[in-house]
């Protein structure tokens, strides 16, 4: 058995080990483990400092801009998302955000209908050890609030009409359009309208960018073929 | 082998296979650890290529899908896989001075010509430029990265490279032998 | 985890272009040794006379893959950030008997021409410019070949998806299958080379 195990060459060696490696690998497992990591003080004092927000408005500016240093999240399902989306996002169910599509060191902006669901998936991020995660402040919600449909006061100053006039050619570029003004001090809504004045639909296609373009696509991606 | 072997230098033994494939191993398990992503070669070609034709005709660049796929984001030549094939010449001329093997010749069978051989140098290089744009891949890229993590198209590629090569290989046989 | 370095934020684009230079001269120099950068060495695979193509690209997707698979064991490498080209079986398996035929005509692969051009080899320039050539004919005729070139499509899919079987088992058969195959090549090189000692060719 001995002078067997002598004559053994380099290659024979070789050989060995690896079906040994090859053996014991058939009980390996590689799926990485979705633990959270999270420090409860930590968490708690981001949230109260509400530093991890991003406003409509903020993120309009950012759209129009061209801004290409972070990535935009739609995290509602597929039929949401075909309805409408803010234009430049990208689409990322709740259920699939943490399946390896958004890297650790991406800059990126959640939103939902809401607030609620985007601020859950930010905090599972941030236990996964993301540390560039915001979400839109009150989510589409907010943004069809805002920035689609805009209201300003009946019977602005100066400095508030400014202000509206801007909103309202912000709103026209992504396809929405000002509200009606409400009138000031009135308590009970204006008869015959008994409900609150109804949001028209969101545009169903993305309105297309302006000419001079500054953006194209989401963040041109380094291919990473052979 | 037909290398000038001078008599002080000869050109020394190739280096036992299986030694050399698990340095290569190595080299590739240093990528997916370092950087996430495998070797490859043909991916650098295009690259330059893209950039060559974006050169002159900046145009036509950007409006061919394939070619446009190499030229978003900044230089076509600032890629991952062109500085890795620019290591590959390198050290690839490294090791040929050390074992002195490094020579001006052209590798051919004893039955074709010079002007047969490069012809057909030429024509091969055509045909493997297709064969590896429809495999996303070479055998640097598919064969030896997509093999390693089991990719499964890259297992389907290696075998029909293979098959391929050994179907012809009689035809062709007065090249090399 | 903590791999891939690069995609969890350790460092920068620039820094893994440095990467991919050092890697490259790994991979380059390993070539030559095995002595790839000559197309007789390489050809000879296909004459059954020298299987070095098989045991040194075997060798390596073994080594490769039994060290991805005992460091994402480990949890130090997260397998799910590096990268799976996706695959396209019907493209890919035209685009690879297209590959095979022009290796055994023109004598190299893309890497291997690098590796042989680095040496001097004359043949593995030409075949360079050939590529280069093809590449760019690829490249204006691709509006036509979108067909062929989208078939088959799977998404980014391994074997142990493919076949339904644990990761670790396809691991373990591959090792096995490279291990015979080994031993075979060794047997068919004994075998011919002995044929051709008493019948040259």
């Amino acid at each position: 058995m001995s002078s067997w195990a002598a004559n053994l060459t380099l290659n024979h060696k070789l050989g060995l080990v690896a079906l040994a490696l090859g053996g014991v690998a058939v009980l390996s497992r590689v799926a990485p483990e979705r633990t959270l990591t999270l420090n409860a003080k930590e968490l708690l004092t981001r949230i109260e400092r509400q530093d991890d927000h991003v406003t409509p408005a903020e993120l309009a500016t950012w759209i129009i801009e061209g801004r290409t240093d972070y990535r935009l999240i739609d995290i509602r399902d597929a039929a949401a998302f075909a309805a409408y989306h803010i234009p430049t996002a990208e689409h990322v169910p709740l259920s699939e955000v943490a399946d390896g599509g958004l890297a650790r060191t991406d800059k990126l902006v959640l939103y939902g209908d809401g607030g609620i669901h985007a601020a859950q998936a930010q905090i599972v991020l941030g236990g996964m050890g993301y540390r560039r995660v915001y979400t839109l402040r009150e989510g589409l919600d907010a943004w069809k609030d805002e920035v689609l449909y805009p209201s300003g006061p009946e019977h602005p100053d100066a400095e508030h009409a400014a202000r509206f006039e801007r909103a309202v050619r912000v709103a026209r570029f992504f396809g929405g359009q000002p509200r009606a003004a409400t009138p000031a001090g009135t308590s009970a809504p204006a008869a015959p309208v008994a409900a609150p004045e109804p949001v028209p639909p969101p545009p169903v296609s993305t309105p297309a960018l302006p000419a001079g373009g500054v953006f194209g696509a989401p963040p041109a991606k380094k291919k990473e073929g052979c | 082998m037909e290398l000038p072997a001078s008599p002080k230098h000869p050109p020394q033994p190739y280096m036992n296979p299986y030694l050399a494939g698990i340095g290569i191993g190595v080299a590739l398990l240093a990528a997916f650890v370092l950087v996430g992503r495998g070797l490859g070669a043909s991916g650098a070609f295009n690259s330059t290529i893209a950039w060559l034709v974006s050169s002159v005709a900046p145009d036509y660049a950007h409006g061919n899908r394939f070619l446009a796929g190499y030229l978003d984001g900044d230089h076509p030549l600032k890629s991952w896989l062109v500085f890795e094939v620019a290591g590959v010449f390198a050290g690839a001329l490294l090791s040929g001075l050390l074992a002195h093997r490094a020579a001006l010749v052209v590798e051919r069978g004893p039955r074709i010509s010079v002007a047969g051989r490069l012809v057909l140098a030429f024509i091969g290089g055509v045909l493997m430029a297709f064969g590896a744009a429809f495999a996303r891949g070479c055998t640097s890229g598919q064969a030896l990265t997509g093999g390693s993590l089991l990719n499964l198209g890259s297992w389907v590629f290696m075998l029909s490279v293979f098959g391929g090569a050994y179907a012809v290989a009689w035809l062709v046989r007065r090249q090399w032998r | 985890m903590m791999a891939p370095l690069a995609k969890l934020g350790y460092f920068g684009d620039e820094v893994g272009l440095v990467i991919a230079f050092a890697i490259g001269i790994g991979f380059g120099f390993f070539l030559e040794r095995a002595g790839f950068g000559s197309a007789k060495k390489l050809v000879a695979q296909f004459y059954l006379r020298d299987l070095a193509v098989f045991k040194v690209m075997f060798s390596a997707i073994v080594t490769a893959m039994l060290g991805v698979t005992y460091l994402a064991w480990a949890g130090v490498l997260d397998l799910s950030l590096v990268y799976l080209v996706p695959t396209y079986w019907v493209a890919q398996l035209v685009g690879g008997l297209v590959l095979g035929v022009g290796f055994v005509v023109g004598g190299y692969c893309p890497g291997t021409s690098i590796a042989s051009t680095a040496t001097g080899r004359i043949d593995g320039m030409v075949y360079v410019l050939g590529f280069a050539f093809g590449t760019l004919g690829f490249a204006v005729a691709s509006p036509v070949l979108d067909g062929l070139l989208g078939a088959g499509e799977l998404g980014p899919t391994t074997l142990p998806d493919a076949l339904g079987a644990p990761r670790g088992v396809v691991v373990f058969l591959v090792v096995v299958l490279a291990v015979v195959g080994f031993a075979g090549a060794s047997w068919i090189e004994h075998k011919l080379a002995a044929r051709d000692a008493v019948a040259p060719k």
